[in-house]
């Protein structure tokens, strides 16, 4: 049973470091907060002119542990991860006690909460996974089979248990970005805009394929078109949710509206919060 | 006529969405911002000060007994010298002046260069759209100014109130305390996830010296175009950068909304419960990377919201000496 868990327990190991020096190196590429690097893991333990090189330093191990997992056939290969983990136990707990404020960085920026008994609960787990993988010789690519099939998932639920990471994912999910602060290229807004029905409404009356004016308020992008009669179709598209929807009118030389689209101006009145 | 595409653009904005092109009436909380003349002084008195606009308009107001004048420091309102370019916080219909600034300018922008030994020069880059400018730190200032900017090295931000003598800058006071991180590694809003709040976002108001724009290129009509410079207004940070070109916009670390040039915005100095509305009619792309709080009343949530031309600012309270206000912004 022993060496069942222990392949189960292999692509874990081999996914959770690959993940965590991904993770990591991308924090380090991306350095948009100074200092952030400073707060996260062990490069909290060292002077901030080392955190981006301790950064590097640590995805590299774990790339370097994920691969010899997976083809070199030594026992060193298969007991330095264990070593790995029981030192990053180690270090959290100390984190945990010297830096209270300080996040696990594991995956890198997005573990930056204060490092709790999840994560090095987390830690910990892990370290028992390596310790077994280590100690039962599994090696090679993984296998997933009926048997350990379960073992890999409950291995997994284990690890999502002990991750509060999760919690952050869960209410980015549950409270995106309003639509309002997400940067949309015009482009896209346009063609939106050219697959919808008021589109193809008043495409006959346009005198030019590109808008002679376009701005964005909010949620809604407008779009002025030259019509003919001297007039204007103003297209407003929401930029909000996976169907937008798209509103037209046209308005003539002297501000008047001409025409509107069928929703008619009273019911546009209704559902349009005076805000933008 | 000045903000003339931008009023264009709310109608038909309005037209489309169905609401009133108008500006939302003010609450009852609110009251009315005080009346501002600028111009160019063309005699003083104690008694009286008579000016000329930027129309070219004659004006002359009564300098109140309780009146202050700034001039790189506090002055009689009678000692400021002809030709001076101030801004008066004038009461009772714009007759009788109760604080006067003369000459005063603000120097917001990225440090490119410090030179000198004694007094500094220092060269800035004061956005896309707005000049680069070389100014002075005199020496006698240049303790206060280190105090608050102790990273004069290139990269990083700075934010004085100056003078402006005979075409030279010289700083005089430190607008705000300078950012440790440097101006292209701008923290993220702290609150991206907390909801879109349309109805306002508080944070700290400062002002600029947005006249100097129209000398420069690439601002649209929209940024009304008139002779003498933008004396109303706002610029604003989140703006996108395809519609706008401003290249450095949409950078801001209050979690602000996208606008646009010629949106309406209501802005109330929260310190006083004076409001307005006012268009945006330029890019702040200084002003977001600043995540400063205004301490006037309070301390303000992190981050600016708004840049204020120099008049709008006066109007709604402000004192040009202090740099900001706490502020919340609504549309309006």
């Amino acid at each position: 049973m022993l060496s069942t868990i222990a392949a189960a327990a292999l692509p874990i190991l081999v996914v959770t470091l690959a993940l965590g020096g991904v993770a990591k190196l991308a924090t380090v590429g991306r350095d948009t907060s100074p200092g952030a690097l400073a707060r996260l893991g062990p490069a909290v333990l060292m002077p901030e002119r080392f955190a981006r090189s301790a950064m590097i330093a640590c995805s590299l191990v774990e790339f370097v542990l994920a691969t010899g997992l997976l083809v070199v056939d030594h026992p060193v290969a298969r007991w330095l991860p264990g070593v790995f983990f029981a030192l990053a136990t180690y270090v959290l707990w100390d984190l945990r006690r010297r830096r209270p404020d300080a996040g696990c960085g594991c995956f890198g920026d997005v573990s930056d909460a204060p490092v709790g008994l999840r994560s090095i609960g987390r830690a910990a787990a892990l370290t028992v996974m390596a310790a077994l993988v280590g100690a039962d010789g599994v090696t090679g690519l993984p296998r997933v089979t009926v048997e350990t099939a379960p073992w890999i998932g409950g291995g997994l639920a284990l690890l999502l248990a002990c991750s509060p990471e999760i919690d952050g994912v869960v209410s980015r999910l549950r409270r995106r970005v309003p639509c309002e602060q997400r940067p949309m290229p015009p482009a896209r807004a346009l063609s939106r805009l050219r697959g919808s029905a008021e589109w193809r409404a008043h495409a006959g009356s346009l005198l030019a394929d590109e808008p002679s004016d376009m701005w964005r308020e909010l949620c809604w992008r407008f779009f002025v078109f030259p019509a003919r009669g001297d007039a204007e179709v103003v297209f407003a598209v929401d930029l909000g949710g996976r169907r937008p929807a798209v509103r037209a009118v046209v308005v003539g030389a002297d501000g008047r509206i001409a025409g509107s689209d069928d929703h008619g101006d009273a019911s546009l009145r209704e559902s349009t919060p005076v805000s933008a | 006529m000045p903000y003339r595409a931008g009023e264009r653009r709310r109608k038909l904005a309005a037209a489309v969405l169905g609401r009133d092109p108008g500006p939302a009436p003010r609450s009852p909380e609110e009251t009315e911002p005080f009346d501002v003349v600028s111009g160019d002084i063309l005699d003083v008195s104690p008694h009286l000060i008579i000016l000329e606009t930027a129309d070219g308009e004659q004006r002359r107001l009564v300098i109140a007994p309780w009146a202050t004048a700034w001039r790189g420091g506090a002055v009689a309102p009678a000692d400021l010298p002809a030709g001076a370019r101030v801004v008066v916080r004038a009461l009772r219909g714009g007759t009788v002046a109760e604080r006067i600034w003369a000459d005063i300018t603000r120097i917001t922008g990225v440090i490119r260069e410090v030179g000198g030994r004694r007094d500094l020069t220092v060269e800035l880059d004061c956005g896309p759209h707005r000049r680069e400018r070389s100014i002075v730190v005199p020496y006698r200032s240049s303790g206060r100014i280190r105090v608050r900017h102790p990273k004069l090295e290139p990269g990083y931000l700075f934010d004085a109130i100056g003078l402006l003598d005979q075409g030279t800058s010289f700083a005089h006071l430190p607008a705000t305390s300078q950012p440790p991180y440097r101006a292209a590694a701008v923290p993220p809003p702290s609150v991206a996830y907390g909801g879109g709040d349309a109805a306002g976002v508080s944070g700290s108001a400062v002002w600029a010296d947005l006249a100097d724009l129209p000398d420069l290129p690439d601002l649209p009509d929209l940024a009304g175009l008139a002779e003498g410079g933008i004396t109303e207004g706002v610029a604003y940070p989140m703006l996108e950068r395809e519609d706008t070109g401003c290249d450095d916009a949409g950078v801001s670390c209050a979690g602000l909304p996208y606008l646009a040039l010629g949106s309406l915005l209501r802005v109330r100095n929260v310190c006083d419960g004076r409001a307005n509305t006012l268009p945006i009619v330029a890019c702040g792309c200084l002003a977001g990377r600043f995540c400063d709080r205004c301490l006037e009343c309070g301390t303000s949530p992190r981050g600016r919201i708004v840049e204020l031309a120099a008049c709008s600012y006066v109007a709604l309270g402000g004192d040009l000496t202090k740099g900001c206000f706490n502020a919340r912004v609504g549309l309006g």
